[in-house]
C-alpha cells in the first residue's frame, strides 16, 4: 500500500485546514456586515476584539482542563466567586487609603487565592480520589455559588477602586487597552506552558491515552491536579478583568460564561475527550462566539433568541468534535 | 497448479466467490483485482503482511466496506451487500481484531446486542440465558453469562467475540486473528471448535500469522501481497518456508539470530514478589547483562505481572526489587526508567501509545525528564527531534514520518515507536512483554535481530511471551510460571518444548 501524498502537499493540507475556521468567521462577520454596515466600522471592531478578550481567558482556562481530558463546570460560579470576593477586600475599611499599586496587588492576589483554591480543591478530587472531573466541578459549581451568594448577601459590591479599574480596565500601556495587553500575555504564558514544557507536552498524551503516561514513568496525577490549578488562576484573571469593567462584584457575573467557554473551546477545535487543540483554537473559538453575538446583537435578536442559538453552536460544536475522530 | 486443484473440489459446494475486487482510498489502493472463494466446510486462510489487504478484504466480504470494482456472488447468486448488518443476515459473522463488545454490560447482553428475542416489545431474557449458556458451553471457557466484560481477560473477551458471532448460527465464519491474546492450551481448543463448525459445513476465512495454525487448521491458503492476490494454494502442498517466500516476495531467512550469552552483572533481581491482588506469588527472577530471560506460562499466569510489579505497575504486598546496587519494596515506574530499565507493555493501544499524537512524541515520552530531552521543565524540541530522528532510522521506520499520528501505522511500525521508548535513554533492561503479538512476520524477524544487537551491546532482556517457539527461541534461561508462581527454571540444554510444557499443566507446587 502506498500513500499518494507528498509531505509537501500534507503540509498544504493542513495548513487549510488550520485557516479554514479563521475564514469561516471572517465570512460569517462580512454576512452581518453585508445586512448591517455599522458592524464593519472601526468603533465596532475595536469593540468585538475587547469584548472577546474576556472570553478568550475563559476558553483558555477551559482548554488547559479539556487536553487532559478533564471538564470544568465550575468555571462561570468561580468567576462571581472571585468576583464578589476580590471586590469585598478591595472595598473593606483595611483597603482604604492603600496607594494605587497595593491596591492591584491586594487584588491580584485575592482573586487569584480564589481561583486557584477553587482549582485546587477540583484537582484534589478529580485526581487524588479519582472521582469525575464532570462530577467533581457540579459539586464545585453548587459550592462558589453559596459561597458568592453568601459572602455578598446576594447584592453586587460597589465602589471598586479607581486604580484597580484602570490597571485591569480602562487604563493603556504603549497605546494597548488593558484587557487587550492582558489576555495576550496570557496567551502567551498558556502556550508556552502547553507546547513548550514537559508539563503540557504531558497533558496532551494523557489527554490521549492516560495509561501510556503512566508506563512512561510521567506523574499524571500530579500534572492533572497542577491543570485544575492552572485553569483556576486564568478564570481568576478574567474575573478580575470583568469586576474592573462593571467596577463591581458581581454575585452574577459568571451566568452565560461557563457555556460559552466551552462553546468557544470545542468550536475552536479543542476535544471534548481530550489530546487535541490549544491556544489559537481557543482563541478562534472565542473570536467566533464574540462576533456571533455581536453580530446579532446589531440585528436586534432578542437576548432569549441568542440564548437558543448559543445553545444550538454547542450542540454543532460537540457534533463537529465528534466527526474529526 | 491451483486450477486444476480447484477444479477436482468442484463437489463441495460454493459459498462465496470474489470476483475482481477493487478497493481504493483515497490516494490508496487496498485491493487490487482480487479473486478469493470459499466452500462449504473448509477453512481458508488469508495469510499476508500487515497492510497487505488482508483486513480490507474482509471489510468487503462483511459488509463494512463496498468494494470500488468487482463481483461477488453468495450462494451462487450474485449479491451486493449494502451494510454489515446486510451481510449478517445472509449468514456471515465476521470476529475483528478490535472487539466489538461494551464493557460494562454482561456477557449475554452483548452476545444478543442489536438482536434481542422479545415477545410484544418485553425482553426474553431467560430464554437469552439459556442459548447463552448453551453456545458458551460449546466453546468450553468456563465463562458466565451473567459476568461484566470489563472483568474478563483478554483471552475471554476474545472467546465472548467469537461466542457472539455464533449467536445467529452463520454459514460464514470470519476470524481475524482469533489466537493473538491467546495461550497454545486455549487455542488449541479454539481449533477444536473450528474443526467441529468445519464439519458441519461452515466456511471459515481465517486470518493468522502463525505458521502452526496454518499447518493445523488451514485446506487452502490465498497470499495477499501490497493488495494484490499472490496465489491460493492447497495447504498441503507447500512448505512453511515457500509460503513466507510467497508472503513476503524474498527468501526466507532464518527467524530467530543466533545470540551469543555472554552474562554479566545481574542488572535485576526480583526476591518473592507477592502482589496485592494474589496474580503474583512470591516469585524471584534475575536478569544480567548480556543475556535474554525467557518468562514462559499460560495467559493468567501472573507472567505479566511479575514484570510489570518488577517495573512498578502493579501494587506489590511484600519482597523486594533490587536494581544499581540498591533495594526497592515498591518501585515506581519513573525510578524504574531512570535507571535504566524500560517495560514495553503488550497492549500497545490500551498502555503503550497515544494514537492521534505523532510519532515523535510517543517515541520520546518515557525520556522527558532527561537533560537531552527538557531543561528544568522546558522541552529541548530540537535535541528531542534530532534524538528520535537517529534512533528511528536505526529501527528502520518507513515512511520516516516523525510527525504522522500513531494511530494512522501498521502494527510492526507501531512496535518500532515503542521500542524507540527504550531507546531514547540509556536503557540496560528491555522488559518485553510478548513484543510480538500481532506483528507479521517480516517485521518480527527485525525485532528479533533488534533484540540480538541489544543483548550483543551488554543489555539484558527479559522476554515474556505465549509464543513458545519464540522463548524456545530467543531465551538464555527460561522461568515458568503456573498459578501464579514461578515453577521452574531451566538453563541451556533444559530448554525444551517439552520440559517447558510439562510445566505449564502440572500443579506440582501448590501443594507444598
Amino acid at each position: 500500500m502506498t500513500t499518494a501524498t507528498s509531505p509537501r502537499s500534507r503540509e498544504f493540507v493542513a495548513t487549510v485546514k488550520l485557516l479554514t475556521f479563521p475564514l469561516l468567521i471572517l465570512a460569517m462577520f462580512g454576512l452581518f456586515a453585508m445586512f448591517e454596515p455599522r458592524i464593519a466600522s472601526a468603533r465596532n471592531l475595536v469593540n468585538i476584539s475587547s469584548q472577546s478578550t474576556y472570553l478568550i481567558v475563559f476558553a483558555l482556562a477551559q482548554t488547559v482542563v479539556l487536553v487532559p481530558r478533564g471538564f470544568d463546570l465550575s468555571l462561570g460560579n468561580a468567576v462571581s466567586f472571585t468576583s464578589v470576593a476580590t471586590a469585598l477586600a478591595l472595598t473593606s475599611s483595611f483597603a482604604a487609603g492603600l496607594p494605587g499599586y497595593a491596591v492591584v496587588v491586594l487584588g491580584l492576589l485575592t482573586g487569584l487565592a480564589c481561583g486557584t483554591a477553587v482549582g485546587l480543591f477540583n484537582g484534589f478530587f478529580a485526581s487524588v480520589l479519582g472521582i469525575r472531573s464532570f462530577i467533581v466541578t457540579l459539586g464545585a459549581m453548587n459550592i462558589c455559588y453559596g459561597l458568592s451568594a453568601t459572602i455578598s448577601g446576594g447584592r453586587p459590591v460597589f465602589n471598586v477602586p479607581e486604580a484597580f479599574t484602570t490597571f485591569f480596565y480602562s487604563g493603556t500601556f504603549a497605546g494597548i487597552p488593558a484587557p487587550i495587553l492582558w489576555t495576550a500575555c496570557v496567551a502567551i504564558a498558556v502556550h508556552v506552558v502547553l507546547s513548550n514544557t514537559v508539563f503540557g507536552r504531558t497533558l496532551y498524551l494523557m489527554g490521549c491515552n492516560p495509561r501510556a503516561v503512566e508506563v512512561a514513568g510521567l506523574p499524571r496525577r500530579k500534572y492533572f491536579a497542577i491543570a485544575f490549578v492552572l485553569s483556576g488562576a486564568l478564570v481568576a484573571i478574567g474575573a478580575l478583568m470583568l469586576t474592573a469593567r462593571t467596577g463591581t462584584g458581581e454575585p452574577n457575573l459568571g451566568g452565560n460564561l461557563l457555556l460559552q467557554a466551552i462553546a468557544a473551546a470545542v468550536m475552536g477545535g479543542v476535544s471534548l475527550s481530550g489530546g487535541r487543540g490549544g491556544v489559537f483554537h481557543a482563541i478562534t473559538g472565542a473570536l467566533f462566539i464574540t462576533v456571533l453575538s455581536n453580530g446579532l446583537n446589531f440585528l436586534q435578536i432578542s437576548g432569549y433568541l441568542q440564548q437558543i442559538i448559543l445553545g444550538l453552536v454547542i450542540i454543532l460544536a460537540i457534533a463537529l468534535d465528534k466527526s474529526r475522530d | 497448479m491451483t486450477r486444476s486443484k480447484q477444479a477436482s473440489d468442484a463437489s463441495q459446494n460454493e459459498l462465496l466467490r470474489l470476483t475482481g475486487i477493487t478497493k481504493r482510498f483515497p490516494g490508496v489502493l487496498a485491493l487490487s483485482n482480487v479473486n478469493f472463494d470459499l466452500k462449504e466446510g473448509e477453512v481458508h486462510v488469508l495469510f499476508g503482511e500487515n497492510g497487505a489487504g488482508k483486513s480490507t478484504l474482509i471489510n468487503v466480504i462483511s459488509g463494512v466496506l463496498t468494494p470500488s470494482e468487482g463481483a461477488i456472488s453468495l450462494y451462487g447468486q450474485p449479491f451486493r451487500f449494502s451494510s454489515p448488518q446486510d451481510a449478517r443476515e445472509q449468514g456471515i459473522s465476521p470476529v475483528f481484531q478490535e472487539f466489538s463488545l461494551i464493557p460494562d454490560m454482561t456477557v449475554e447482553e452483548n452476545l444478543y446486542l442489536g438482536r434481542e428475542e422479545t415477545t410484544h416489545g418485553f425482553l426474553r431474557k431467560k430464554e437469552m440465558r439459556r442459548a447463552a449458556m448453551r453456545i458458551l458451553a460449546r466453546l468450553g471457557f468456563g465463562i458466565a453469562p451473567n459476568a461484566r466484560v470489563s472483568a474478563l481477560p483478554r483471552a475471554q473477551q476474545q472467546m465472548v467475540e467469537i461466542a457472539k458471532a455464533l449467536v445467529t448460527d452463520p454459514r460464514i465464519l470470519i476470524l481475524d486473528e482469533p489466537t493473538a491474546s491467546l495461550t497454545e492450551a486455549e487455542s488449541a481448543r479454539l481449533f477444536e471448535f473450528v474443526r467441529e463448525l468445519r464439519a458441519q459445513g461452515v466456511g471459515i476465512i481465517y486470518i493468522s500469522h502463525r505458521m502452526r495454525e496454518i499447518r493445523d487448521l488451514a485446506d487452502r491458503v490465498t497470499v495477499l501481497r501490497d493488495g494484490a492476490l499472490i496465489s491460493t494454494v492447497h495447504a498441503q502442498d507447500v512448505t512453511d518456508d515457500e509460503m513466507v517466500e510467497l508472503m513476503t516476495g524474498r527468501k526466507a531467512g532464518v527467524l530467530y539470530p543466533r545470540i551469543p550469552h555472554n552474562p554479566g552483572n545481574v542488572m535485576l533481581e526480583a526476591r518473592d514478589l507477592h502482589t496485592v491482588r494474589d496474580r503474583v506469588r512470591d516469585a524471584s527472577f534475575q536478569v544480567r547483562a548480556g543475556e535474554i530471560v525467557g518468562i514462559a506460562g499460560l495467559v493468567g499466569c501472573g507472567k505479566s505481572e511479575l514484570v510489570r510489579a518488577a517495573f512498578g505497575l502493579e501494587p506489590i504486598d511484600r519482597g523486594e526489587v533490587q536494581f544499581d546496587g540498591d533495594t526497592y519494596a515498591h518501585p515506581t515506574a519513573a525510578q524504574s526508567l531512570e535507571h535504566g530499565i524500560c517495560y514495553f507493555p503488550a497492549d500497545r493501544g490500551a498502555e503503550g501509545l497515544a494514537a492521534t499524537r505523532p510519532i515523535l512524541e510517543n517515541a520520546s515520552m518515557a525520556a522527558l525528564p532527561e537533560n537531552a530531552f527538557s531543561i528544568r521543565g522546558f522541552l529541548r524540541k530540537g535535541s528531542e527531534k534530532s534524538r528520535v530522528q537517529e534512533i528511528m532510522e536505526r529501527l528502520q521506520l518507513r515512511p520516516m514520518r516523525l510527525f504522522a499520528a500513531v494511530g494512522s501505522l501498521s502494527g510492526g511500525n507501531r512496535q518500532k515507536v515503542v521500542l524507540a521508548r527504550g531507546m531514547t535513554r540509556g536503557t540496560q533492561v528491555f522488559l518485553f512483554d510478548e513484543p510480538t503479538v500481532g506483528i507479521d512476520v517480516g517485521a518480527k524477524a527485525e525485532i528479533y535481530a533488534l533484540l540480538g544487537e541489544l543483548v550483543a551491546e551488554g543489555a539484558a532482556v527479559v522476554l515474556v511471551s505465549s509464543e513458545l517457539p519464540e522463548i524456545l527461541g530467543l531465551s538464555h534461561r527460561v522461568y515458568v510460571m503456573h498459578n501464579a508462581r514461578v515453577v521452574a527454571h531451566l538453563e541451556g540444554d533444559e530448554i525444551t518444548e517439552d520440559r517447558i510444557l510439562s510445566h505449564f499443566f502440572t500443579d506440582h507446587t501448590d501443594a507444598a
